[in-house]
């Protein structure tokens, strides 16, 4: 089904609407008055039965499972490496050294079998092994001269008078969460949807199952390096006290799928710890779909709809707030039923919003919303470094979690507050235009993201809004589209892109894009504000036409960027979106009817609350969509 | 210094090598797969040939078309000229030259169906052969039929094909219907989760046990509770294709654990990856390198008997990547920052007397010089009565024909190889709008798989091939 914004046929080809499809005739389910809109069908309820933990739930799932057994993991550290891996390496900064090996107790002291490499930029010699664990001696050769590691204190007699190097790997130190998901695949986002936790897209191939159990594994053995300490906290009793196998395989079992056992399951995975053991039943809890999914299946409600039952319920909410696992209290609302009213709902939702996990979400969400994470990594023309890049990102997602939990807590200051920079950012940004730069419309990685390398985007800027702002979608460009418009030195972006306007085949959908993206004209690829565009004088006014809907016909002119920013935010249709934005991340899916309204009472109610941001996550979890489900 | 795997990684690893060769020298047991579960097998991946040879398939993805029929009027630049059997190389294709007698050439294979003219429905229908991606594509039937019984059934490796959150649509591998899966991206990941842990007839290290045993433990209490959940589910769908994916996942992993099919062997395993670090992975400058590192892993899995069914994904449709920073290329222009796609249209003007055409002929031909790189070395390995290429099928396709119009006419395919398993090469094969889901028929076949068409509006397989 096509969704009505979907302009059929795109700008250059005829538009030609299909029998349901026209660009002049409001959204299915809305009327429209004195050229505002109204929804007459509010209620989507989706299909979605289960959820795939995306990688940063699970290494917040893993984090919170682990810290309620209270063994230590570290998030901190660069991971990707399996455990046990070791990096050797031999200063040599001028490269003084013909050839350098490595020899120890790993490779029969050979010392042709390692040859080391050498790496210019560091300026030293290296080569990089997966030993596994254990105790390890070893020394350099160096033009065929023995040396012990200068680097390293660690040191043994080798019983000719001098001293090896000592090399101890465990796996059993603090969990690595970051190397934990290193090797899970990326998440697939399906085409229009910005967040990483499409219901749909979550499948399991067997390089990610390979993953999971390796994962599993190493999660199991950090448990394992304290098991009598881990299985005396959950389940109260030692792992070889009769029956204790059978209640930690309940209690372990209920915080690791998010909810009670049945009782063929505590017998199944009881007998696994009684045939092999404590670890590999952790392993295999850690490998089941009851951890790796999410059940949204609900109970028949006899109407066609399915109710999520109260652990359900639990795990929906906590995931959405926290991208973790229920903690204790969310999980007794759930045993006790209260959190099936409203008023428990709202009672849990209250406190978890006040947790720093619910911050942390909300900036992870707002990177993705605005399309943020691609400034690590898009080219650039110039140099543009990654801690620039890494501030921006960090800017971007604190600036939305900033406004809701300490700013106002309202949408509008999303456009209107000034975002905070960090030192190095102010550095590349400078002080020209900082008064321009309100809102998230200003933000280096919205800026940078939505250009090309060498040039800005009008389009691209333009679509940021209508899309990502606004909700409104364009088809992809028809056929013979042209391409972006040759950079000349004797034009404006704004002159080279005029085609786009002046052709009727290709105004049918960039009328509204450009002139929107004119706005921006004053900030170039890399974020920073330019006075002039190559010498020529900049006019970034533009109109945000038709804001409520394509083909309404209204104009709205703007003269700055904050202008443009106030009309959105002045705009009861940019925090339309932000509500259907906030439901596509709770429920992992979208509707095909428009999403404005089918959202439309969940709008009304963060209308009435002056729009805040916090109530709107509220109102999400108290909404029917998350709460229901139909038959898929 | 000494780093352990938790402290900082040194992003320069210049060659990769398996760190278990000891395990990697041994041979595959010969042990009994259980049949799948949740899907009809159409026929279990037939053995190694008593020569050790096998049949193979390789799909091989560039984007944003080729410089085809224009909307000028002007001639294809990527179609061959000629008659069946004495045919002349377009411009695009000269590189390939040398096998010209290994390769078949199409002309007027068609994608047909209800998006005919973008990018993200190309990609979509690509390997499906079905509008939005509504099907399987067809490496994923082939990699649970005739993948079967190898260690990896399917291996799915990108170059720059996850960059930047790049959506679904631009995916071209689909395991279920309607949904795409992402490809590897980093031959230094795809290497590891290759070699690095596995070792053929113990299988994989999880953690609790040094060798296969304690991981089967796993997974069957693991495939218990997915059975279990599974009946859970009311109605079939997407959730249901959700789990029966897993459980086929799991399936594979057991196989790695009790033993593939026989022959499989590798010693010593390396794959160069010189210039490619966390530092540069996400670089235009580096693409080469990781398109070549991937090519060469593929080259290699596959002689090691690792998997028959692979796909390759350089970049996506739509792609931003800048090509003009190809150094030592025709390409290379450090002034300007030429785009694929944004040298696809053209330029603005869509004229050929720009310099976008001409950059976007070159970027075609080093696409092509690739595809020949992959023939080349799987053309210098020698196998049963011929080399590697004789029992491969190698296929080089694109989500469009020209990058101007978009056009799901003429479709640009080319399918190297199988000299030994069926194909008879070296021809230039007309037609007249067939559906290349006839050609997906035909590549199933001579794979050992009967299948009687693929996708939508498919007939059979594709006339002569």
């Amino acid at each position: 089904m096509l969704r009505w914004l979907l302009l059929a046929g795109g700008c250059g080809l005829d538009v030609v609407p299909g029998p349901d499809v026209s660009p002049d005739e409001p959204p299915d389910g809305t009327v429209v008055e004195g050229g505002d809109w109204y929804c007459t069908e509010t209620s989507t309820l989706g299909p979605r039965q289960l959820r795939l933990l995306t990688r940063e739930e699970y290494r917040n799932t893993v984090r919170d499972l682990l810290g309620a057994l209270s063994i230590p993991v570290s998030g901190d550290l660069p991971g990707g490496q399996p455990c046990g891996t070791a990096t050797f390496a031999l200063d040599d900064p001028g490269m003084v050294y013909g050839s350098v090996a490595v020899a120890g107790s790993f490779n029969g002291w050979d010392a042709g079998a390692w040859p080391m490499a050498y790496d210019s930029g560091a300026g030293q010699w290296v080569r990089t092994e997966i030993l596994g664990e254990g105790t390890f001696q070893y020394k350099f050769v160096v033009d065929g001269a023995w040396i012990a590691d200068p680097a390293n204190p660690d040191q043994a007699d080798d019983g000719y008078g001098g001293a090896n190097s000592v090399l101890n790997l465990s796996c059993t130190a603090a969990l690595d969460l970051g190397a934990l998901t290193a090797n899970f695949p990326v998440e697939s986002r399906p085409q229009g949807f910005p967040f990483d936790n499409s219901a749909a897209a979550g499948l399991v191939s067997a390089s990610h199952a390979d993953a999971h159990l390796l994962a599993a594994g190493a999660v199991a053995a950090a448990i394992a390096a304290d098991l009598d300490g881990a299985v005396q906290r959950i389940a109260a009793c030692a792992p070889a006290d009769p029956g204790c196998d059978a209640a930690f395989a309940a209690d372990f079992g209920a915080l690791a799928f998010r909810r009670p056992l049945t009782e063929a399951q505590i017998a199944r995975y009881t007998a696994l710890i009684q045939a092999e053991g404590f670890p590999l039943a952790i392993e295999a809890m850690l490998s089941s779909p009851y951890f790796l999914y999410r059940s949204e299946l609900g109970a028949d409600q006899g109407d066609g709809t399915f109710q999520l039952d109260g652990y359900e319920l639990a795990s929906a909410m906590s995931y959405f707030y926290w991208a973790s696992l229920p903690d204790a209290a969310l999980l007794a609302a759930a045993a006790d039923g209260s959190l099936l009213t409203d008023a428990g709902i709202r009672a849990q939702a209250a406190r978890m919003l006040a947790d720093p996990r619910a911050r942390d979400r909300l900036a992870r969400f707002a990177e993705q919303w605005l399309g943020a994470e691609p400034v690590l990594t898009t080219e650039k023309a110039v140099e543009f470094p990654a801690e620039i890049r890494a501030a921006m990102l960090e800017e971007a997602g604190g600036f939305v979690a900033g406004v809701a939990f300490d700013g106002s807590g309202e949408f509008s200051d999303l456009l209107l507050a000034a975002p905070a920079p960090s030192a190095a950012l102010v550095g590349w940004y400078g002080t020209a235009g900082s008064a321009e730069r309100g809102g998230l419309l200003g933000l280096g990685a919205v800026l940078a993201t939505t250009a090309h390398s060498d040039q800005t985007s009008p389009v691209r800027r333009g679509l940021f809004v209508r899309e990502r702002l606004l909700c409104q979608e364009f088809g992809p460009p028809p056929a013979e589209a042209g391409g972006v418009p040759d950079i000349d030195p004797d034009a404006t972006t704004r002159e080279r892109f005029a085609t786009h306007t002046a052709d009727p085949n290709c105004a049918a959908c960039h009328r509204y894009i450009d002139p929107v993206g004119f706005g921006f004209e004053h900030f170039d690829p890399t974020g920073r504000w330019r006075d002039t565009d190559g010498g020529l004088p900049i006019d970034a006014s533009g109109d945000l036409a038709d804001i409520a809907f394509l083909g309404q016909g209204s104009s709205l002119p703007f003269s700055t960027l904050p202008d443009l920013s106030a009309a959105l935010a002045g705009s009861d249709r940019a925090p339309a979106c932000y509500t259907a934005q906030v439901m596509r991340l709770a429920l992992g899916w979208q509707p095909e009817l428009d999403e404005v309204c089918a959202y439309d009472a969940i709008r009304l109610g963060f209308k009435a609350s002056g729009y805040d941001l916090q109530e709107l996550m509220i109102l999400a979890t108290l909404s029917d969509p998350f709460r229901l489900r139909v038959s898929p | 210094m000494i780093s352990s795997g938790r402290k900082a990684v040194h992003p320069w690893i210049n060659l990769l090598r398996s760190p278990s060769r000891r395990g990697l020298l041994r041979m595959f047991g010969g042990a009994a797969l259980s049949a799948p579960l949740w899907r009809p097998l159409l026929s279990p991946g037939s053995s190694r040939a008593a020569d050790g040879s096998a049949e193979r398939v390789i799909f091989f993805y560039f984007p944003d078309g080729v410089a085809g029929p224009s909307q000028n009027g002007e001639a294809s630049l990527w179609h061959c000229t000629g008659s069946e059997s004495s045919f002349t190389l377009s411009e695009t294709l000269s590189a390939l030259a040398p096998w010209q007698q290994k390769c078949l050439f199409f002309n007027g294979l068609s994608m047909g169906g209800t998006d005919s003219g973008s990018h993200p429905g190309g990609a979509k229908k690509l390997l499906t052969a079905a509008d939005y991606g509504n099907n399987e594509s067809i490496d994923q039937l082939l990699a649970r039929t005739a993948g079967w019984s190898s260690p990896w059934r399917h291996l799915y490796l990108g170059a720059q094909a996850t960059l930047n959150n790049a959506s679904g649509d631009k995916h071209i591998s689909y395991p279920v219907s309607g949904q795409s899966l992402a490809p590897e991206d980093d031959p230094r990941r795809a290497f590891s989760a290759l070699f690095g842990n596995f070792t053929p007839g113990s299988g994989t290290d999880s953690g609790t046990g040094a060798d296969g045993a304690p991981r089967q433990k796993v997974i069957d209490s693991v495939k218990d509770d997915l059975l279990e959940l599974r009946g859970q589910l009311g109605g079939g769908g997407i959730e249901q294709d959700k789990l029966d994916y897993h459980l086929s996942s799991l399936e594979e992993l057991e196989g790695r654990l009790t033993g593939g099919s026989g022959g499989a062997s590798c010693s010593d395993p390396a794959v160069d990856t010189s210039g490619i670090s966390d530092a540069t992975i996400a670089s235009a400058e580096a693409f080469p390198a990781i398109l070549r590192a991937q090519t060469d892993l593929m080259v290699l899995a596959m002689e090691c008997g690792m998997t028959r069914v692979g796909t390759i994904q350089a970049a996506t449709h739509t792609s931003e990547l800048i090509m003009s920073r190809f150094a030592g290329t025709e390409m290379y222009d450090p002034a300007y920052d030429m785009r694929s796609h944004q040298a696809s249209h053209y330029g603005a003007s869509h004229n050929r007397s720009s310099r976008e055409f001409s950059a976007y002929l070159a970027q075609r031909k080093w696409w092509v010089q690739q595809f020949a790189y992959l023939l080349q070395q799987l053309d210098a390995r020698p196998e049963g009565d011929g080399t590697m290429l004789d029992h491969s099928i190698v296929v080089l396709c694109t989500e469009v024909c020209d990058g101007n119009t978009h056009l799901h006419d003429n479709m640009p395919f080319v399918l190297a190889g199988g000299g030994n398993i069926g194909i008879n090469p070296g021809r230039l094969l007309q037609y007249s709008g067939d559906r290349h889901g006839n050609l997906w028929v035909s590549v199933a076949r001579k794979m050992g798989q009967d299948i009687g068409y693929f996708g939508d509006a498919s007939s059979g397989p594709l006339w002569g091939v």
